[in-house]
This record gives structure tokens, sequence and C-alpha cells, in this order.
């Protein structure tokens, strides 16, 4: 069961955090439009989801669905491809993005491409540590 | 890999949905099962062989890239 008590609860957390961000904000405790947004968009997915966990317990059919699509091996196969080409064109254009900053005396922008792309090399070497005693 | 699964499937009358339906995957994964597209885990491999009643070499042809 996909959407479980956990995820509803969930759901309701975000919906409330919004709330209350809103709130906040309205009464300018927060004096900050971001708060605003933000508490926008965190009622916003909540209740999106909220509808997506009743209609995925009322409808049999939707639910059977949902259930397929997130344990058919070819969707995880994609995601895991997805996510593995995500990284892939991230250290790319990152790459070419530290070249381009480089040429232009862009010396900041450089420094902070070139610590992402670190970053993400060191991520992925502590990952592969993991996953090779794992499996 | 090359496979008999629609040649077996049309055989014995199944649609891509109900085949689908039965292994608990989605039907596009079926279609691309039957165009070669994706190889599928031994897991399900079995599972399809099993439900058409044959072994996996019998459905799913290997072949040495």
């Amino acid at each position: 069961m996909y959407y479980n008590n956990k995820r509803l609860a969930l759901n309701i957390f975000w919906i409330v955090l919004g709330a209350v961000l809103t709130v906040l904000t309205i009464t300018e405790v927060l004096d900050s439009s971001v708060y605003s947004g933000m508490g926008g968009a965190f009622m916003a997915v909540g209740a999106l989801q909220l509808i997506r966990t009743v209609k995925y317990r009322k409808d049999s059919e939707y639910r059977e669905k949902v259930d397929t699509e997130i344990s058919d091996e070819r969707n995880r196969f994609l995601r895991m491809k997805s996510w593995s080409w995500a990284g892939y064109f991230t250290i790319l254009i990152e790459g070419i993005g530290v070249i381009v900053a480089m040429v232009l005396g862009e010396r900041t922008i450089q420094l902070i491409l070139s610590y992402s792309v670190c970053l993400i090399l060191v991520v992925y070497w502590v990952a592969y540590i993991i996953l090779s005693r794992k499996y | 890999m090359k496979n008999r699964i629609e040649e077996i499937r049309n055989e014995k009358g199944i649609r891509q949905e109900d085949l689908a339906r039965l292994m608990g995957v989605s039907r596009q994964t079926i279609s691309s099962l039957e165009n070669g597209r994706y190889n599928p885990s031994i897991l399900l491999a079995h599972k399809i062989a099993q439900y058409f009643g044959m072994t996996i070499e019998e459905v799913f042809i290997f072949e040495e890239e």
C-alpha cells in the first residue's frame, strides 16, 4: 500500500506547516515574502497529495494502477537510469561551466562549480563503497 | 535478448493488458519486452515462462553479444 497512514500524516503535516507559515507572514511575525511563498507551496503540495491519498483509498482501479506503476520493474529501472543520467549530465554541464567561467574570468562561479563537481564525485565514491559492501 | 512472448501470447489469445496484470507489471513493460527494448529480471522471466507453462529458454532466446 503506497499511500499509507504515514503518508497521510505527512500530507497533513505539510498543510499545517504551510498554513502556519502563511499566518505568520500575514500577521507580520515573519517579514519575508519567501515564507509566504513557501507556505503556499507546502499547502498546495499537501492538498494535492491528500487528494491522491483519498482517491487511492476509495478507487480500487486507481490503487491497482499506482501500485503497479511503483512496483513495475521497468519503471524502477527507468528511475534508476534517469538518476544516473542526471548525475552524468550535471557533471558534464558543470565541467563545461567551469571552463566557460575560467575563460570569462568569473573566479567565484568557477570555484563554486568546481567544488560542486568535486562534491558529486565524493558522494558517488561514498555511495559506491557503501553499495559494494552491501552487494 | 530476443523472446517469443508476443508469439506465445497470441497463440494463447491473451491481451498485453491481461498478461501485464497477471505478472504485476505495466502494459508498457510487456510491450517493451516484446519489442526487445527491455530485458526482464530473472524473476520476471521466470514468472512469464511459468505462466506459459514453459522453461525460460523456451521463451527467451539468449544470444552472446
